[in-house]
């Protein structure tokens, strides 16, 4: 019985075999091929990179100086000092609402100008200032 | 009537007479003919600094924050009255930004300077102008002296 069967399913392939060549050749033999569906199809650039953001604008976070523990991850924890752009790596515009939010906050008492709050200061790091985008003297 | 966020910070004190305060403030600015949309209260805690007012040394505060609508006019007005007030240490007042929807241009930044738009202004603005450190004393110029020392 499965002898039988082996036997059948052999002679069904070998049949659509001969079948699929005979009609390769039918097809290579007439070039009907229409010149649209052959011609070069205009993309976009796969190959092109992703459109750099920084970390503010990717989530779409507005900086504001009652979120200061937001604020405080600019500041450095041994001087309080506010990390310059190429540290931060946030565009011009976000980064110039970080720093007068800053001032702000620091302004109205809620965040310190010489030091950074001991509780914040296992906060997740944003950017790393050992490696800047561009060098500085410091 | 614009809107303004008034921060203040209260000093430390029991509950009711904290209210007594609130209550205050609120008619302050209601007085002028402001109306106050929502009150934040941000907790008691250490200031990060202290603070002195009213010839007394505060560590600690109460942190609110009043968003108001109100007169620009009055807003001086208010100022002056909270600074009276012996309860409050410290009053800032500042207008609500609008909201500025702007996109990333941290691509154009991080190009090589010769690309940057800024860096092309300004080699533009140097052809306009003498090169002081290429620049030539002309002595057909009118003068029948040399201006410079020799
Ligand atoms: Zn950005």
């Amino acid at each position: 019985m499965a002898l039988l069967k082996t036997f059948t399913i052999r002679s069904v392939f070998s049949g659509t075999h001969r079948a699929i060549i005979s009609s390769l050749r039918s097809y290579s033999s007439t070039p009907v091929v229409a010149e649209e569906d052959d011609a070069p199809v205009e993309i976009e650039n796969p190959y092109k990179k992703e459109k750099p953001q920084c970390i503010l604008c990717k989530l779409n976070i507005t900086p504001d100086y009652k979120n200061y523990r937001l604020l405080s991850q600019f500041q450095s924890p041994y001087t309080g000092r506010i990390y310059g752009r190429h540290i931060t790596g946030l565009c011009k515009a976000k980064q110039a609402l970080v720093e007068s939010e800053i001032r702000k906050a620091q302004n109205c008492a809620y965040l310190p100008y010489y030091y950074k709050d001991k509780a914040f200061l296992k906060d997740p790091r944003l950017f790393d200032p050992e490696n800047p985008i561009r060098s500085h003297r410091f | 009537m614009p809107s303004y966020e008034l921060a203040l910070m209260l000093k430390a004190m029991p509950k009711p007479e904290l209210k007594t305060t609130l209550t205050r403030i609120s008619h302050a600015i209601f007085n002028r003919g402001g109306i106050i949309r929502n009150i934040e209260n941000l907790g008691f805690r250490a200031m990060p600094y202290k603070t002195s007012s009213h010839s007394l040394v505060h560590r600690e505060a109460n942190y609110f924050v009043f968003k108001i609508d109100t007169a620009t006019q009055a807003v001086a007005d208010l100022k002056e009255e909270y600074s009276r007030d012996v309860d409050i240490i410290r009053q800032r007042v500042y207008k609500i930004p609008d909201k500025a929807d702007q996109t990333c241009t941290l691509e154009q930044e991080l190009l090589p300077p010769a690309y940057r738009e800024e860096v092309q202004k300004m080699i533009e603005l140097g052809k306009s102008q003498v090169n002081r450190f290429t620049y030539k004393f002309k002595y057909n110029s009118g003068l029948d002296y040399y201006p410079f020392q020799k």
